[in-house]
Order: C-alpha cells, then structure tokens, then sequence
C-alpha cells in the first residue's frame, strides 16, 4: 500500500530515484547515501570486481551532475566502497572496507587526502564501514571486522573507541550501519546479532532495538543502517528480510515499510519507453516484485521527516514521507 | 595414527568427491575412517551450508549477478569454500550432464537458480530431479519447451531428455521422442518480468493444461493419457537408463571413459564396475546417494587414483583451495572463473547441450599452459597461507636431504603420486642444491624458496594434470 498509518504515525510513499548503471547515469550495487545541500545527493557504488566502483552526484529530482572516483588502490580511488558523510563544509568521506581507509573529497569531488591504518590496535581499521561526523566535526566510523566503533577527527586522529566483539549489551558481531541523533547518541546497525543498539555520546550502552522477547515482532535479520527523525523515531533497513522497519523512540516497533515504486524512476521509465517489447511484456506479468525492496542497506531522514531508502539489489532509493497533517477519510467511501 | 596409504586414499576421495584437501584436513578425516567420511559427505546437512548473508554482504554483485562471469564466480566461491564438498561437486556433476548454457538462456541468475536446484536435490532420487530439471526455467528455455505447444510440438527437449540426460543413443525411436514430447507440452515458463534496469526477476515454470497434449500416447511400449511425470517415470525404469547413468558416474568420479556420443558403440572400460552401479540404482530405485556410497566404497574406486585427468573446473578450484587465498570473500574470483574459461571450461555457458568432452580432450597445447602456469604460479607463491602451511609442515621435520624434500612436498600436494620421470626431474632439482636446513633465518629464507619452486615444479609436471 501506498499510504501506511501505524501507531499515530502516517508513511506515505513518495517516488524513487535510481536505476542500474555501470557507469555515468545510475549505480551499482549502492551501499551509502548522503543528503548534502541544495538537494543533491552522493551515492556510493559498490560495483563488482573491478568495475562500477564510484561516487556519484545527483539531485533528488533526477539530475545525474557526474561521479568521481574508480577502482584501483591509488589516491581517490576504491577497492570496496562501503559508507559515505559528509562534514560539516560538505566534504565527502568514504570508507572502503578492503583497503581499510577514509578517502576524503570536496564537494565537487576532487580528492584531498586519505587516511587509515590496517589493523587491530587503537586507531587501526579492519572492514571500516558506516560513518558519521557528531556535533564537534569528529568523525564516529564502524570498525566492522574489529567488532567496535571508533572515533577520529575528521583528520584521522584516534580519539577513542567502544565495543567488543559479542552478543551482550554494548557488544558487536560484524556491525554495519550508524548515525548520530540531535542528543549526540549513536545508533548502530550490530548486523550479525541482528539488532540496533542505542549509546550515549560516551559509548555507553542505552537500548536495543530488536525482536519482541516473545512474539518476535520487530525482528531484524541483518540490519544494515539506520536513522533517526525529529520525533526520535529509528529507521532500520532490516537487509535480510527486505524491509524497513520502525520502532519508536523506546524501542517498541510500529511497522514495516516493503517498499512501493509502483512508478519506475524517470530513468528506469526512459529505458523501459525505448523498448516496444519491454513495455508488451509488462503489460502481461504482475510487476508487484518490482516495487518491492530488495536488500535496502541505508536509510537517511532529511530535515523534513522525509525518508530515503537505499536498495543495493534495486540500484535505487525510495522517498517515503512522514506525514504530520494526515487526515482520516470517510472510511464509508 | 593414520599411515600414509590411509592417508593417500583419502586424498584420492576427497579428489573425487570434492575438491581435493590439505594434508591436515586429510589427517584428521583419515582419524575418523574412510567409511565415515563417505558417509560424512553423502550426508551433507551435516555441515554448515555456505553463510549466503556473508557472502552477499561483501559481494553484492553476486546476488542477481547481473551478467558473467559474476555468476561463474559466485560459483567459484562455493565450490572453494564449501564445507560440503560432495554437494557442490555433484552440482558440477548435473552441470556437466544436464548442460545449461548462458549463451541461449542470457539470464545468469536463472543459471545460478538451476545449480541450487542440483545443490537441492543433486543426490536424491534420479526420477526427482528429472521432474525438478523439467520443471527448471532456464531449462525449459534452453531446450524450447516454452515453445512445445499442443499441437505444434518442438521435440527438442524430448530428444534430449532421452539421448543426452537418461538412456543414451539407440534405446528409443523417433516416435518416442514425439509422444515424450507431447506428453511435455502445457510445461512452460509463466509471464515474467523483463529485465531492466532494476536487474533480473527470477522466472517462475507454469503448468498450462489448455496447452497440454492429454491424449493418449505410446511411449517406449507403454500406452495411456502420459504427462511429462509419467514419462519420466518410464523413463528411469529403463536399464539403458541405469547404465546410462552409472556410465556417466564412472566417468566423472572414477576413471575417464570414452567421449559419451560413442558409448552405443563403445563399451565401457570396466564394466564390472558398471554392473555394480546398474545393481545400486536398481535396488534402491534410483537413489544417487546410494549409488554413491557403492561407488566410493568399492575396490574399482579406490583402486583408479589419478586415473581421471582433472577438469579445469577441477583444477582451478582444487590448486586455489590448496594455496589458501581464496578463502574468504575477497576480489579476484572474477580472475578463477575466467581462468576456468581460458582452459576449456566455461561455467555456466558449455559449449552446447552436449556438454564438454573431459578425460583427455580438456587438453590441448593451449589449455597445458595455461593449466600448468595457472598451478605453478599459485604453489611457487611461498606468501600464499595454504603454501605457507606447507613450508611451516616441511620445518616441523627439521633438516631434510633431498630426496626427503621431494617425498614430502608430494605428500603435501595429494598425495601426489609421480612416474619415475617426474621424480627424476624433482630430484635433480633438488640435489642440486642440498640439504634443506632451517638453522639460521638465511637457511630458512633459502629453504623457504627452494620449497616454493619444488612446488611449482611439482604442479607443473604431468602428474599433477590427473586426479
């Protein structure tokens, strides 16, 4: 459904962007977004092998303005694209989860420097992915294969770490995902133990978002990323099961977006238009899997409550609204 | 304690029936005996399947994989890191039967699909997974069953399940073909939707009985209103279908046979063996595992070591398992799925339906160099884990003369049993330069060496072409 109301909350399904591309127009296999000024957006392109690696920057209305970026393991370039922010001057961060290191851009692309260090010391990357700059300009990045969260100034400078790898609370196995809410706590996606946990600024363990002990309701199977609104309600892409899911502030759940592009992108439609078969052949099948979601892997609320779905498997993002003036119809229509 | 025979007819079991193991694993599977192993490998649902989730994580590329070699090497992956290794070979195994090619189907993901079917079903009853093949959409599209009408038949896919999938050339007639294939129609693909830009959606098989022939037909001696399952069902109650088969097991786990298009004319060349199949098949009604588990057992099995030249499916996966580099998710998988191509075997896209002609035609001058520089280059990389592992055993034993160096990087590769030739050519090289020492870090590093280029020597020789 197009419109999902849930717990006094409203969701309506807005439009998507996106559509597959080695290169230039689209992405492959995205893995991060970043919402920056102006309505433009970086997505980061995973590829495969040794093509589709890039960043690439577009407007949420459909304006492919270019991408930057490639394979290889020279300045500005990546191996496995992973994570994407952006700092408070626009510069662009990108974590490669092979090379184990942030590779730093302007706004426009152009590299400016990298920085990290292999490893399992204090400071040391293995498997860097989500990231995300706190009130200070400090930079928080998940250091996944080393089951912790660290942080570093926007330079690289070690600052201090938390977590350990685990099931308990304040525990990690493999996580992904993270952002920051406008208290400073910190949400990670913990992807193996299939759970979000919630931490103060310091690190210290406040809530988790998961299952329902008994009924199992809320349940995640390999979050990915996650994000909070101005009502301090917590966007998971529950990766595994192909859906978005939404719990209020205190952890109890609300319900579950599937995802709803019943209209393809502009770019997708252009492409499907210019093929008198392909537009035969949809006319006969049921085109309701295409709609759905399939692995969403990051999720971004901008400042009006609007949601972004990323789908690494779909090559595109879906816009849901979060709508505050919602009005019940007759329900005698 | 396992002895060295035990463990060398280990190694030839996990040859055959996976994809070959390192002198550890083969110790501590001999601890546990020969029989309990096969069992062990029969019964794959013992073991941990490959974690899809970690996989597609670090490899999104792989799920739905777009176009090859992405999906040969999503394979490749499988087959060097499964810890069911019969599973996955007997996957291999209906690939090269059942051959699917991407060059007609152009949907990589469907083909992926099919090879989780054989993974699924691949060591049940034959009659089972002839129903699951007919039933597989990029089979049905490969072999024209989408265009099989009532009325209108298109044999191609009822040729081909009798010549090439179950009883062979001379065991029907025309008219055979012709009511199998009628008996098929109404089996086709649902509406699907088409690619674009938002990648692949599976195909899904349909059934259309306002397609389908239900009139009577006579097929093989049998009459009655046949579907495509009661065909199939007459279909593996055949003995020529049974020894068919038991050829083809033969062929691909215990020694090389004659190419298939000549088997109505050429006998086989054990065939004791063949009969002891045919017996398994019959008596439990066409079960693969108990095949399998007769064939594994038996004297002719382990009597065949490097018997079988090894396909370059084989021999890519079985060198990359052994150098250890390839054992997590990781780019370059690309590179061993191509490399399975530049030596004969392109997975997932064979030639034709009749599949790859094996045994001594997956060489050729071409195909020898890629195969022995492919080996030598892996095995001579003494920065490799698996070769490191190898230079770590030969240590443990402290100074070796030469000919104990050579007996143990054999013992290390395989066993590797090599002709007088070959042990010749191993010897002189390392008499040449002494006693293997490791007192000092010179001696170690110079040790070090000479064990890289002892092992690329042993994978560039002859021997190491059979498995």
């Amino acid at each position: 459904m197009l419109t999902t109301v849930a717990a006094g909350r409203v969701f309506d399904y807005s439009y998507c962007i996106g559509m597959y591309g080695m290169s230039g127009q689209g992405f492959w296999s995205p893995q991060d977004f970043a919402l920056a000024d102006d309505n433009v957006m970086y997505v980061i392109s995973r590829g495969a092998e040794e093509l589709g690696q890039r960043i690439s920057r577009v407007t949420q209305d459909h304006q492919f303005l270019g991408q930057f970026g490639a394979n290889g393991r020279g300045d500005g370039q990546f191996v496995w694209p992973r994570s994407i922010a952006l700092d408070g001057d626009g510069n662009v961060y990108a974590s490669d989860d092979f090379l184990n290191r942030i590779s730093v851009f302007d706004p426009e692309g152009g590299f400016i420097s990298c920085w990290g260090e292999a490893g399992d010391g204090k400071g040391e990357l293995n498997g860097p992915c989500g990231m995300a700059f706190d009130a200070d300009g400090n930079v928080l990045v998940v250091d996944s294969q080393n089951h912790r969260v660290q942080k570093f100034t926007h330079k690289g400078k070690h600052l201090g770490s938390f977590g350990g790898h685990g099931k308990g609370d304040g525990d990690f196995n493999l996580p992904w995902g993270l952002c920051l809410d406008t208290d400073g706590n910190v949400y990670v996606a913990d992807w193996k133990n299939n759970r979000v946990q919630k931490f103060d600024a310091e690190g210290n363990f406040l809530l988790k978002f998961e299952a329902a002990p008994r009924s199992g309701v809320g349940d995640l199977h390999g979050p990915t990323g996650v994000a909070v609104d101005s009502e301090g309600d917590v966007y998971v892409t529950d990766w595994g099961n192909h859906r978005l899911q939404v719990y209020a502030p205190d952890g109890r759940f609300i319900t579950s977006l599937v995802g709803d592009a019943q209209q393809p992108s502009p770019w997708t439609q252009t492409y499907i238009d210019a093929n008198p078969d392909i537009v035969k052949a949809r006319r006969r099948v049921n085109l309701e899997p295409e709609w759905r979601f399939r692995r969403p892997v990051s999720v971004r609320v901008d400042e009006n409550d609007r949601i972004f779905v990323l789908e690494a498997n779909r090559h595109r993002i879906q816009v849901y609204d979060k709508v505050k003036d919602y009005e019940e119809h007759p329900l005698n229509l | 304690m396992a002895n060295r025979e035990d463990i060398a007819l280990m190694g030839h079991l996990m040859r055959r029936a996976g994809f070959g193991a390192s002198h550890d694993e083969l110790r501590e599977m001999t601890e546990g005996g020969y029989e309990a192993t096969v069992d062990n490998l029969l019964n794959p649902e013992r073991f941990d399947p490959v974690d899809d989730d970690l996989l597609f994580r670090y490899m999104p590329g792989y799920e739905g994989a777009l176009g090859p070699p992405l999906n040969q090497a999503e394979w490749v992956y499988r087959m060097i890191n499964t810890e069911r290794p019969l599973e996955e070979k007997m996957a291999l195994f209906w690939h090269q039967l059942f051959a699917t090619g991407n060059s007609k189907v152009d949907n990589p993901p469907e083909l992926t699909q099919q090879i989780a079917m054989f993974r699924r079903v691949g060591l049940g009853k034959f009659r089972d997974i002839l129903v699951e093949l007919a039933q597989n959409p990029a089979m049905i599209f490969w072999l024209d069953n989408n265009g099989n009408h009532m009325g209108a038949i298109n044999e191609n896919w009822g040729r081909e399940l009798l010549e090439l999938f179950s009883m062979g050339v001379g065991n029907y007639s025309e008219e055979d073909i012709k009511e199998a294939s009628r008996a098929f129609t109404g089996w086709t693909i649902g509406p699907k939707i088409p690619r674009n830009p938002l990648g692949r959606f599976y195909w899904n098989f349909e059934y259309r009985p306002e397609d389908h022939d239900d009139g009577e037909k006579t097929f093989l001696g049998h009459s009655g209103n046949f579907d495509g399952q009661d065909i199939i069902d007459i279909v593996v109650n055949q003995p020529a279908t049974a020894r068919f088969l038991s050829r083809h097991l033969y062929n691909f786990f215990v020694a090389d046979e004659p190419q298939v298009p000549s088997w109505n004319i050429t006998p086989p060349n054990d065939p004791d063996a063949i009969d002891q199949l045919v017996a398994a098949y019959d008596e439990s009604d066409g079960d693969i595992r108990a095949m399998l588990r007769v064939l594994f057992n038996s004297d002719f099995f382990k009597q065949a070591r490097f018997s079988r030249v090894k396909s370059p499916a084989e021999l890519v996966i079985s060198t990359a398992r052994l150098a250890g580099n390839f054992n997590a998710p990781r780019p370059g998988f690309n590179s061993l799925a191509f490399e399975c191509a530049y030596q004969g075997q392109e997975l997932l896209n064979p030639p034709s339906v009749e599949s790859w002609h094996t045994g001594s035609e997956w060489i050729d001058g071409g195909a020898l160099v890629r195969r022995v520089n492919f080996a030598a280059n892996l095995l001579g990389d003494t920065s490799l884990p698996g070769v490191k592992s190898i230079v770590a055993n030969l240590r443990s034993r402290g100074a070796l003369s030469p000919d104990d160096m050579v007996d143990a990087c054999l013992e290390m590769v395989g066993p590797l049993e090599v002709g007088d030739i070959t042990r010749a050519e191993l010897l002189d090289e390392a008499r040449g330069a002494g006693e293997l020492r490791w007192d000092t870090e010179a001696d170690v590093a110079e040790s070090e060496k000479r064990v890289g280029v002892m092992l690329a020597l042993i994978a560039a020789s002859r021997d190491f072409q059979f498995a």
